[in-house]
């Protein structure tokens, strides 16, 4: 991975490669297309070159592909937690052990029709009625079940909108957020009864204005006011994040619903998207440009979170060590105790952080995605990216910049 | 100075949206609009048509004065006129003037957007993209006509000096077609007015006020009026324009028929002719979309629907045909079906309306009867509302080589799937069709790329995204083969088509002294 950090090309090679891994039919058909990403590469160092001199012979095409899937593979355990929530228990049971809640994250191909919708709709039952069925197996955890306003759910589910419909459009975001309210309407009953959080995604822009539109008509029913625990999330890298988390402060105070919405506060995964999107359209990006001025909105984005406790429940999510800090500060600052922050990581980038916040006492939510490679592969590209861009925390950990720098002042 | 696109509105937010609507509103009270003939001046008095609202017909949009042989002659013997004064003004100053007409249209994008959703069913993201890239034609070739005229340099060597330089051609004939109301017409206008020529312009039947908010704007960013006539009307007044001798460039996009036989007709040089006339011709497409067993079906999926549908598939541009992998090709069809099924159809002035009314009667009728040549796999299951000219959008599969849905063009809201063996079996299947306008190829492979790439005919081929969309200045356009004659409306190639080049050779030894 430190390879292809320091060169765009193969970066960008080897990209494509998991990218396309899902769809090639055999091994050879396998080193046929890394063959093809890696003819690409310009300057090749000298294991790449032996790797373009097996995919010329059949046997050599072989070995090759089996040990890119193998490669491949590896990589995608370590970011996804198992292929179903069933196999997934044994792994969320051992996080929890050592300290760290989940959110699962059911990762799938693109909703195009409504039986794709139907599908995951399942497949959310599905993992709330297996989490739900092993939870109360695990041990006592008090630093993971309460914060001071109250109780905890053990099961913790994310769910993604664009995945509940095929109708999401961005220029008219009613009629996606009435088709996956159809089917998010029966996840949040099944939530209420089981003790369960679910915890709304958020994702490109195009889809900010369904998804918050649903959150807040769902959540203000009559029937859902008792529960279950829910979540939305705030992206800090967009420029209207300020402003959509006033909203948010807004509706919380004003609902009559019993349980704290959860705010996760992200940096946001879809910046490139987004930019390119943008710069496509002749259009401002709705992103920060600089990742100095996210990381600035993100602290104040922050405070402002954890001032507005206990209207909120909030989670801070980055692998950024001084906004962490700078979370745990704040909330000592306010008065808060530790315990009304959640701190969230992604599974297999931000583990080490996850252990020493939960060895410091801190609660940890590790976002664990589950599903089969195939599925998982979209996914995986877009960890990867932020993973390894220049600009990211842990590529710059990694790259050994002084922790004094990592940690300056955005 | 350099390029840029106009940016499209930002309708994923809801005050654009909403601004959007209050135009039309506006609109909508204004309504019937009217449309002269304008040669020289506007000659009222005459017969009408109407233009009406494809979803809903008894709603009149425009009524349009309907020329007639005696306006084609008025408004060339007007344009030999205007041609004088127009084609001595320098490039630069011709230029601005094109530039102030986009300035004009930017200011009431929002309005010209509505006529469109009016006049042509055309929803509103594309009715938006389609002013805007009226403002990008008007910018684009303002800039284009300057850079010509400085000629292209040549090799010099002692005692000579050698200069080319492009001349405007004379009269200009521009016959448009309604699908990109405002878009093509100001492209093909523009092209003519930039270069120096005058012009006439013919819009289609379907779609007169679009052309008459274009022609207002020339004429009040400055075009003189005689350098730019409108006669709306039907073809007669169009085959007049063709056939009269003193035209020397004719300029025309529509259907394969009507472009054939313009280029027949254009080439009889009568007595008295003293030239041979230039033709642009930007004719039909079977388009198709090849998807390599290695595609990512999550973009195909919307890319390809969105290629076929968009506009309920009237862009000469729009997907007809898939021919994808047979090892992925069940899992498409399966996907494509499902995603066909809750297309939503509706009126053009619903932001959530993915197909539109085509744009009349005949239109539907054509494709009801191409729906009626096989099965159809799948169709949206929206309710069709009561009136306008719908037609659900449809997807068939694996028909027989020889069916005329695989090989004629529809322009409707019709895809036909069918199963290759490979990429190269599907560029022979390509291969073997009379036209070659757009194409597209999902493949995640660079060597697959690169083949195809190689040996696709179209004008426009477009890998791993949608097939439709060309962007003034980015994606130059236009087709081969039977599909057009292969200019590039939007490049930089385009202009050449309406100069003739001049090339001055001055022998400057005197007495065997060089005097330069």
């Amino acid at each position: 991975m430190e390879m292809a950090s320091q060169d765009a090309e193969l970066r960008a090679a080897l990209f494509r490669f998991v990218d396309v891994t899902p769809a090639c039919r055999s091994l050879d058909d396998l080193a046929r297309h890394l063959a093809g990403y890696l003819e690409e590469v310009d300057d090749r160092p000298p294991p790449i070159e032996a790797a373009m001199k097996m995919s010329g012979t059949k046997p050599g095409r072989a070995a090759l592909g089996a040990a890119a899937a193998a490669g491949v593979r590896h990589m995608a355990h370590r970011f996804i937690v198992g292929e179903s929530p069933k196999a997934a228990l044994k792994a969320i049971r051992h996080l929890w052990d050592n300290g760290a809640a989940v959110s699962l994250d059911l990762l799938g191909e693109a909703t195009v029709t409504q039986a794709e919708a139907d599908r995951y709709a399942d497949r959310c039952m599905d993992a709330l009625e297996t989490l739900a069925g092993a939870a109360p197996s695990w041990p006592e955890r008090p630093v993971l079940e309460a914060d001071s306003i109250g109780r905890l759910p053990r099961v913790n589910l994310s769910v993604k909108v664009s995945a509940l419909t095929p109708l999401l459009r961005p220029e008219a975001p009613e009629v996606g957020r009435e088709d996956a309210a159809r089917r998010m309407r029966p996840l949040l009953v099944r939530a209420k009864e089981l003790g369960a959080h679910l915890h709304i995604d958020m994702e490109s822009v195009d889809t900010v204005e369904a998804t918050m539109g649903l959150v807040f008509e769902l959540l203000d029913e009559p029937e859902l006011r008792e529960g279950p625990s829910a979540g939305v999330v705030i992206q800090a890298y967009l420029r209207e994040s300020p402003q959509q988390l006033e909203q948010v402060l807004d509706w919380a105070a004003a609902t009559e619903r019993e349980q704290p919405l959860v705010v996760r506060l992200v940096k946001g995964a879809y910046w490139d998207h987004e930019v390119v999107d943008a710069r496509q359209h002749g259009w401002i990006p709705p992103v920060f440009e600089e990742k100095r001025d996210s990381d600035r909105n993100f602290e104040a984005l922050t405070r402002r979170l954890i001032e507005a406790w206990p209207h909120v429940r909030p989670a801070i999510a980055s692998h950024n060590l001084r906004s962490v800090s700078h979370a745990v500060a704040v909330a000592r600052e306010l008065g808060r105790e530790d315990r009304d922050v959640e701190f969230q990581v992604l599974r297999g980038l931000g583990d080490d952080l996850a252990a020493a916040l939960a060895d410091l006492g801190h609660r940890v939510r590790i976002y664990c995605p589950v599903g089969d490679l195939v599925a998982g592969m979209a996914y995986l590209v877009r960890r990867l990216l932020e993973n390894t861009a220049n600009e990211s925390f842990l590529g710059e950990q990694q790259r050994g910049t002084p922790i004094e720098e990592l940690l300056a002042a955005p | 100075m350099s390029f840029r696109n106009e940016p499209v509105l930002e309708l994923r937010r809801a005050p654009a949206r909403e601004s959007l609507l209050d135009a039309l509103k506006e609109l909508d009270a204004r309504l019937p609009l009217h449309v002269p003939v304008s040669v020289g001046s506007d000659r009222p008095g005459r017969d009408t048509f109407d233009s009406t609202d494809p979803g809903q017909p008894d709603r009149v949009v425009a009524t349009a004065g309907r020329s007639n042989e005696q306006d084609a002659a008025a408004a060339v013997e007007a344009a030999e006129g205007g041609f004088g004064e127009w084609s001595a003004r320098p490039a630069a100053e011709r230029a601005q003037v094109l530039r102030a007409a986009a300035q004009i249209l930017r200011e009431r994008r929002l309005e010209l957007a509505a006529l469109q959703v009016r006049e042509c069913a055309k929803p509103w993201p594309e009715a938006d993209g389609d002013v805007c890239e009226a403002i990008d034609f008007l910018e684009y070739y303002a800039l284009e006509a300057v850079a010509l005229d400085e000629g292209r340099s040549l090799v010099q060597v002692p005692g000579e000096r050698n200069t080319m330089r492009y001349a405007p051609r004379g009269v200009a004939v521009v016959i448009a077609p309604w699908n990109f109301p405002l878009a093509i017409p100001c492209g093909m206008t523009a092209a003519a007015l930039a270069a120096g020529n005058a012009a006439v312009l013919k819009p289609a039947e379907q779609s007169p006020a679009s052309a008459g908010a274009l022609v207002d704007a020339l004429h009040a960013a400055g075009v003189p009026r005689d350098a730019l006539s409108l006669l709306p009307g039907y073809g007669e007044v169009g085959a007049a324009l063709v056939r009269d001798p003193r035209v020397h460039v004719i300029a025309f996009t529509g259907s394969s028929a009507v472009g054939l036989e313009i280029l027949r007709a254009s080439a009889d040089t009568p007595e008295g002719q003293g030239h041979v006339k230039r033709v642009v011709s930007e004719m039909g497409g079977k388009n198709c979309v090849l998807v390599d067993a290695d595609a990512d079906l999550d973009e195909v999926v919307p890319e390809v629907v969105y290629s076929a549908f968009g506009y309920a598939g009237q862009k000469c541009s729009a997907a007809a045909r898939v021919l994808v992998h047979e090892a992925t090709a069940d899992t498409l069809l399966e996907r494509l079906a499902g995603a066909i099924r809750v297309l939503d159809v509706g009126q053009a002035d619903r932001f959530a309306t993915e197909v539109p009314p085509v744009i009349e009667r005949e239109s539907q009728e054509r494709v009801e009867r191409y729906a009626a040549m096989g099965p159809v796999l799948a169709e949206a299951e929206t309710a069709l509302p009561a009136e306008g000219w719908f037609c659900p959008p449809r997807l068939m599969a694996d028909l027989p080589d020889d069916s005329p849905v695989l090989n004629e063009e529809i322009f409707g809201p019709l895809l036909a799937v069918s199963r290759v063996r490979d990429m190269d079996e599907a560029c022979d299947v390509v291969d073997a069709l009379p036209f070659a306008l757009t194409g597209g190829l999902f493949s995640r492979s660079p060597r697959t790329i690169e083949r195809v790439a190689a040996r696709m005919p179209v004008g426009n081929l477009y890998v791993n995204r949608g097939i439709t969309g060309a962007m003034v200045g980015r994606q130059p356009f236009g087709g081969n083969r039977r599909s057009g004659i292969g200019s590039k409306a939007g490049g930089p190639d385009y202009l050449l088509q309406f100069v003739e080049p001049r090339v001055v050779t001055e022998n400057t030894m005197r007495h065997g002294i060089p005097v330069e």
